[in-house]
């Protein structure tokens, strides 16, 4: 079962997916200077009813083993604990410790 | 030397994007294109964590196979141990009398 974190950042993926092409919308209208600037101010007051799960910014690349959110790996998406149990375990394809 | 006249060099421009079919624009004004440009970021975002198995709606959907969820049953048993040492969580307040929370407003 992941943890809360990672919850959280699900919740945030699937707001990010189900608002995008109606916030890139508003968001086309709030930055066109060729439309009236009421028109662009009230766009932009769309723009800030949306809640926070709904922001890419939002999301975060959290570990896959741990869910810890700083030093992660993106190519593994896993954090550099996790990476180096990993990797001495073999379970990463070439990846090998190095030594010379 | 010989020097090409501004309106010429605007013309130029006129006719560069008419033929390769980019917006006119001199003056650089923005027009919230790359908003609509970009590709859509929301579908490879649900992908990034691998699926979960999630064992409680399994046994709520097919109730035949009796499936037990050891974690929660766990948790379960740990708060009836709770709850017979007296640690339990306390009763929802009924009114606001009740409420634990009258006490403490100043």
């Amino acid at each position: 079962m992941p943890n809360i974190r990672v919850l959280r950042d699900i919740k945030a993926r699937n707001g990010v997916r189900a608002n995008e092409i109606a916030r890139r919308a508003y968001l086309y209208v709030a930055r066109n200077q060729t439309l009236p600037a009421p028109v662009r101010f009230q766009a932009q007051l769309q723009l800030n009813t949306f809640t926070r799960y709904t922001r890419p910014t939002t999301v975060k690349n959290r570990c896959h083993e741990t869910g810890r959110g700083r030093g992660i790996m993106s190519e593994f998406a896993l954090c550099r604990f996790q990476f180096r149990l990993k990797a001495l375990r073999g379970e990463l394809n070439g990846v090998h410790k190095a030594s010379w | 030397m010989s020097t090409v006249l501004p309106s010429r060099l605007a013309a130029l421009t006129r006719l560069r994007c008419a033929i390769f079919q980019t917006s006119y624009n001199p003056t650089g004004i923005r027009t919230g294109a790359k908003y609509l440009r970009k590709r859509l970021r929301g579908p490879s975002m649900v992908q990034y964590y691998p699926q979960q198995l999630n064992l409680a709606k399994i046994a709520r959907q097919y109730p035949e196979l009796e499936l037990v969820n050891e974690v929660e049953e766990q948790r379960l048993q740990d708060i009836e141990d709770r709850k017979k040492r007296g640690k339990g969580a306390p009763k929802k307040a009924k009114n606001e009398n009740e409420s634990r929370r009258m006490g403490k407003r100043r």
